[in-house]
């Protein structure tokens, strides 16, 4: 079963966020794997190690992307692909998509498997874009997949502690949620294992697809309130009082 | 001649015997060197150390003479058995030329006359110690199987008894021939029976655990060189202890000199809390496997010998290491066996995995945002390092971002700049790989001691001063192995060295007419709501005031142990109140549990270590307990939460010497 | 091409809370634009839901039905809009963000060479006359966004929960028209086989996927006080966790431990009562969408990571909390 990872490389969750002078994103800083996507990447490594076959991790973006790509490797995928590209940020999700459609199409993959969204941009649309595009059934927020006769059966997470099954045929696409696996960790027999393996790397100009935007992040700003702590004071009916109306109103979460 | 009788020989020997002598010896010495023959073998088989270095020969020479041949471990751990066992084997070396003679006599080459000067005072200086060795191997014998005391194992050892008798005979077949003549029937009996019992010991010694009277002074001249020393790892293929191929000489050379006698047992916290692990079927795990499988074999180490489960219970603490009279240095292969699991990716742990990707993505093994750590720098005004301080303060993980962590940190603040001490905090920091290097992700651990080494560079980092002894042991010797740290010290070994600027809580002349003249003087004890909530003046003068409080000290694995500090921080608690000894304490202090990574891994099977430890330090009566770590600190509290209200304080010994400072003095 | 499309969902035979807040969002954007508003409800019954919205100033309500549509698919709901939005050809078309329409509203923008832009919490024109912006929260909401549609065709957008206000309805003088849409669907088409939603089984304890959770701690003092945290958890919905001093003493189970030696939890709410904020227990807890604290201590550190705290006495506050909680449900 040969399976594509489609990953990401995103700013490292604990950075600090800051502006660049343009206004139009952030400052450089250090980047790491989309941990959804680590996911994406555990679950096809299960599959593999259930069902044989390839893994082959993808991803877009510039030369620091090779770091990340690496490290996959390290985890156990086969080889890896890099697209090439210093735009990204230039491109919106449908964009992005074409980018890796074109990448992923000679494969021809049994299964593509990406994180369920990206920590920067949390869009959460490339890999049903992706699936789109290349005619694949789709499902999102997967935290299970199994391999059947016919296809795949999946384990889809709705709102509110439900639960899904799914039953798609193959070749298909799931976008994979976070917390469905336990994450291995970067051992030092894949870091040197991964040396051997192939990076391939092909440009977006190779791949020839309309980059043209039809939705601009136009400029970012940081939002107006910073996380305080409020302090709820008064007897304690009052202040009983109070919370529940902030937890209804303000925090959303009865 | 009765009063001043000689050893008796048989005169004369007969062809027969002298044939039949020959033929037993020549098998005794065949069944010797097919057992040790294979053992040498086996351990010359195995792979080289790397990075080995024989010189210098100096400190193996003393420690040889200190270890060996005046059998200080053996004696200082246990006494009386040690002291009979010293006397065993001082014994086996005052008889080497009465043996060596007793062979040489039945072919004409005896060079020990009986009734030479020479020869008659060699014999006598020889009964001495056999008269000693009978008693002393007689107790040992009714030690092992009357007493039967725990450690030794629940299983009989018939090996053991038969060696003591063998022994036992040995030595008084020897005294025996003073008793009669010379040309006696009975100086011929007595002759054979000291020769067959001698031919009978010699193939018993590779076949059993007596082998140690052969490879352990080998073993303790060889050692690695340092405690708990983690050696490097060879190149692209080496992962750790995974399988017959990696065992080293000299974890072959250790494996084969374990006396069983259960020293380390004995003092490991895991195995006094009824956890799987048990430092002595480690070693005799691998001895098995060796006998099984030997050095070139790709079977797997923890397999049928030895479970992965109990190596992960294992905090580091050293006290086995410590302990091992004949210089098995268990930490480098317990630690060595959990890199070989890890580094492969066979420890599958998710608490494991998670500190694991927790330090992978992040820069503290607790998962928390740096941020926190930035916040707390700044709501605490606390200077940043800028390369003209004098001492960087490392905060660690535990001084960023735990509560009680930073209270210490907090505490050791008020006394530097009490002190004048100029220091500084660095803007980022990295944990330095403790707990990743104990439970062998050298990956990991590569990662952040490179890290943290261009970090100290590009900080002009001279000398570091920090609350946690890991933090200094991962410091000053693991990062070694990927640059050149900075010095660093512990804050106890800093404190100490001001212990006449500090101001004591109790002075020996104490009077309460005494004028307060700021640090030196009076201050009344009260029991303060927080550290740094320092004495008024004006304060009860009544109740505990006159009689220092009691408290005591317990001494961190990382920091007495490993470093060998035991007096710095008594100096510091000293100046608190009175200072209350444990039972176990200095180098026998026992584990709060923490180390080796363990307290950022699941629950505990059994009794927690921690537990274990508080009991312990409770039942010493006194009001406060200090620590000198952050974990030690973390552990305590938690076990003192379930001991009750009637809990002991618990402080770092930071916090009680910031609680003796004058109010308002430099914060 | 015109007018603004608000696409509806149903939960449980009902238009669901988030379904009026993109209807309210819709509405919003056409008072900007001036222009008309429809919704459309999909399924194979939706004679029940378009009853509902029509009392909503709304040009028309649509409802596309099909067998087929009967179970939400993803081929199902794209074809089906897909068609509705060819015929009707709107400027912009709204939908609530819910799993549901993660899963296939950017297929569908995809067909028609368009970007959703998603999860939008504030929609504002950015000058007179100009064409609106939408912002979204970006870097897990250390950041917002602003975008803009720049492309022709429609413009394709979600709405976040909570972002647009549905509560005071604007209730219109007449009924809107409501019509039938039936879409083209063959069997072939729909690819994928969704199975019945189900719950994980109730009787193992799932601290890592409680929505929310009630945590407690050395505060309670007595394991006979339990009970009363046990309450306030059942009010709430929520399970019930704890600091690990209760779990040593054995007066909850150690399942129920939440920190670094047990349960990693990141609820919505998470309630700590009479924790004192521990490392090891921050570590399990600290990824929580919103944390209450209730604590006797002001200087507890775990107010420093609440939202929202109250200092008081558990044994007053909590009773407190369990009466207003069940006076809200009345």
């Amino acid at each position: 079963m040969k399976i594509v990872v489609a990953i990401k490389q995103v700013p490292e969750r604990d950075a600090q966020v800051r502006i660049d002078a343009a206004g139009k994103w952030i400052e450089e800083t250090e980047y790491a794997l989309n941990e959804p996507d680590a996911y994406a990447l555990e679950e096809a490594l299960q599959l593999r190690e259930q069902h044989g076959g390839e893994v082959v991790v993808l991803s877009a973006g510039p030369e620091r992307v090779g770091t990340t790509l690496r490290e996959t490797l390290a985890k156990g995928a086969d080889r890896a692909i890099h697209v090439a590209c210093d735009d990204l940020g230039a491109r919106d999700a449908l964009g992005v998509a074409r980018l890796l459609a074109a990448a992923i199409k000679p494969e021809a993959p049994d299964l593509v498997l990406t994180g369920l969204q990206s920590e920067d941009l949390g869009l959460g649309q490339t890999g049903v874009i992706v699936a789109e595009l290349l005619g694949l059934p789709h499902a999102t927020l997967i935290l299970h997949v199994e391999k059947t006769e016919t296809g795949f059966t999946v384990k889809r997470e709705l709102e509110e502690g439900w639960f899904q099954t799914i039953e798609l045929p193959t070749p298909a696409l799931l976008t994979i949620q976070s917390g469905g696996n336990k994450l291995r960790y970067a051992t030092l027999m894949g870091i040197k294992r991964a040396k051997t393996k192939e990076v391939r790397s092909v440009t977006s100009a190779e791949l020839a697809v309309n980059a043209a935007p039809v939705v601009l992040l136009e400029w970012v700003t940081l939002p107006r309130k910073q996380k305080s702590t409020q302090m709820l004071p008064g007897t304690a009916k009052e202040a009983a009082v109070a919370l529940v109306e902030k937890l209804n109103v303000e925090a959303r979460v009865l | 001649m009765i009063l001043f009788p000689t050893l008796a020989e048989p005169q004369y020997f007969s062809l027969f015997e002298k044939l039949l002598f020959a033929a037993l010896a020549l098998t005794s010495a065949a069944a010797f060197w097919s057992r040790f023959g294979l053992v040498l073998d086996k351990i010359l088989k195995s792979k080289q150390d790397p990075g080995f270095r024989l010189f210098p020969i100096g400190k193996r020479i003393r420690e040889f003479v200190w270890e060996v041949l005046c059998q200080a471990k053996v004696i200082r751990e246990r006494p009386l058995p040690g002291l009979a066992h010293a006397f065993v084997f001082w014994a086996f070396c005052a008889f080497a030329l009465v043996t060596l003679n007793h062979c040489a006599t039945i072919f004409g080459f005896g060079f020990l006359s009986p009734s030479g000067s020479i020869g008659r005072l060699y014999d006598y200086f020889a009964a001495a110690f056999a008269i000693v060795c009978s008693v002393s191997i007689f107790a040992l014998f009714v030690r092992r199987f009357f007493i039967r005391p725990q450690w030794l194992g629940t299983k009989l050892s018939w090996e053991s008894g038969v060696i003591a008798l063998l022994i036992f005979v040995l030595m008084t077949s020897y005294l025996a021939s003073f008793c009669v003549a010379d040309a006696s029937p009975s100086a011929r009996i007595l002759w054979w029976s000291h020769s067959l019992a001698l031919l009978t010991f010699l193939p018993l010694i590779p076949h059993t655990k007596h082998l140690h009277l052969l490879l352990s002074p080998a073993t303790v001249f060889l050692s690695r060189g340092s405690f708990a020393q983690i050696p490097p790892l060879a190149g692209d293929e080496d992962f750790g202890l995974v399988a017959g191929t990696d065992l080293t000489r000299l974890v072959s050379l250790q494996a084969y000199s374990c006396v069983e006698c259960g020293r380390c047992t004995e003092h490991c916290p895991a195995s006094n809390t009824g956890k799987l692990l048990n430092p002595k079927e480690i070693i005799l795990g691998l001895r098995g496997y060796l006998n099984e499988y030997g050095p070139a074999s790709a079977e797997p180490l923890l397999g049928k010998y030895n479970s992965q489960q109990a190596v992960f219970q294992c905090t580091t603490c050293g006290a086995c290491e410590f302990q091992c009279p004949v210089g098995i240095e268990h930490l480098p292969i317990l630690i060595g066996l959990s890199r070989g699991a890890v580094n492969t990716g066979t420890w599958e742990d998710q608490h494991g995995s998670r500190l694991f990707l927790a330090l992978e993505r992040g820069s503290n093994a607790l998962g928390i945002s740096p941020t926190e750590r930035d916040r707390f720098i700044e709501k605490n005004a606390l200077p940043l390092f800028d390369g003209t301080q004098e001492y960087c303060l490392w905060l660690g993980c535990m001084g960023a971002y735990d509560p009680k962590g930073r209270e210490i940190v907090l505490a050791l603040v008020r006394v530097m700049s009490y002190l004048g001490t100029s220091y500084g905090v660095l803007r980022k920091e990295k944990c330095t790989g403790d707990a990743a290097r104990r439970l062998g992700n050298d990956l990991l651990f590569q990662q952040l001691a490179e890290a943290n080494l261009q970090t100290m560079a590009e900080n002009k980092v001279k000398k570091i001063v920090s609350i946690c002894p890991h933090c200094v042991r991962t410091i000053q010797e693991d990062w070694h192995e990927y640059g050149t740290p900075p010095a660093v010290e512990h804050h106890s070994e800093f404190l100490a060295r001001f212990v006449s600027q500090l101001p004591r809580t109790i002075d020996s002349g104490f009077s309460p007419d005494i004028e307060s003249e700021g640090c030196g003087g009076f201050n009344p004890r009260i029991k303060p709501t927080a550290p740094e909530a320092a004495l008024a003046p004006e304060a009860e003068q009544t109740t505990s005031t006159l009689r220092p409080e009691k408290i005591v000290y317990h001494d961190p694995c990382y920091l007495g142990r490993y470093r060998n500090v035991y007096d710095q921080p008594r100096a510091i608690v000293s100046l608190a109140g009175e200072l209350v000894e444990a039972p176990r304490n200095r180098e026998r202090s026992f584990c709060c549990g923490a180390g080796g990574g363990l307290v950022f891994l699941g629950e505990e099977t059994g009794e927690r270590i921690s537990h274990n430890r508080v009991h312990e330090l409770i039942a010493t009566g006194a009001q406060t307990i200090a620590a000198a770590c952050p974990f030690c600190n973390t552990m305590f509290r938690d076990a003192l939460a379930a001991t009750g209200d009637a809990a002991p304080e618990l402080l770092d010994i930071a916090q009680l010497v910031a609680r003796t400072l004058p109010q308002g003095g430099v914060s | 091409m015109s007018g603004i499309l608000v696409v509806v969902e149903d939960r449980a035979g009902r238009i669901s809370r988030i379904s009026w807040e993109a209807l309210a969002a819709g509405q919003q954007l056409a008072a900007q634009l001036g222009l008309p508003v429809s919704a459309v409800a999909i399924g194979s019954q939706t004679e029940a839901l378009a009853a509902e919205i029509t009392a909503r100033p709304l040009a028309k309500v649509v409802r596309v039905e099909h067998p087929l549509l009967a179970q939400y698919t993803a081929d199902g709901f794209s074809l089906a809009l897909e068609q509705i939005i060819r015929t009707d050809a709107p400027a912009y078309i709204v939908f609530p963000h819910t799993y549901q329409v993660r899963d296939y509203a950017s297929a569908l923008a995809a067909r028609f060479g368009q970007s959703l832009i998603g999860d939008v919490v504030d929609l504002s024109a950015a000058a007179e006359n100009a064409s609106p912006v939408f912002t979204r929260q970006l870097m897990q909401g250390r950041l917002n966004g602003v975008y803009r549609h720049t492309g022709s065709g429609p413009c394709f957008l979600s709405v976040q929960a909570g972002a647009f206000r549905a509560d005071t309805p604007d209730l219109a003088s007449t009924s809107a028209a409501v019509s039938v849409f039936t879409p083209t669907l063959e069997p072939t088409q729909i690819r994928t086989r969704p199975g019945e939603p189900f719950r994980d089984g109730t009787e193992t304890i799932d601290l890592g996927s409680a929505l929310r959770i009630v945590s407690v701690g050395r505060g309670i003092k007595d394991a006979a006080n339990i009970s009363l945290v046990q309450e306030l958890a059942i009010a709430l919905g929520a399970e019930l966790a704890a600091s690990r001093p209760i779990c040593d003493a054995g007066w909850l189970p150690i399942e129920r431990q939440v920190g670094s030696s047990g349960h990693t939890v990141s609820p919505k709410l998470y309630l700590a009562v009479g924790i004192s904020g521990a490392i090891q227990h921050l570590v399990g807890m600290k990824g929580s969408q919103c944390v209450v604290a209730i604590n006797k201590d002001p200087d507890a550190p775990i107010f420093e990571i609440a939202d929202y705290g109250i200092v008081g006495d558990l044994f007053e506050v909590v009773p407190a909390l369990i009466a207003v909680i069940k006076a809200a449900k009345q």
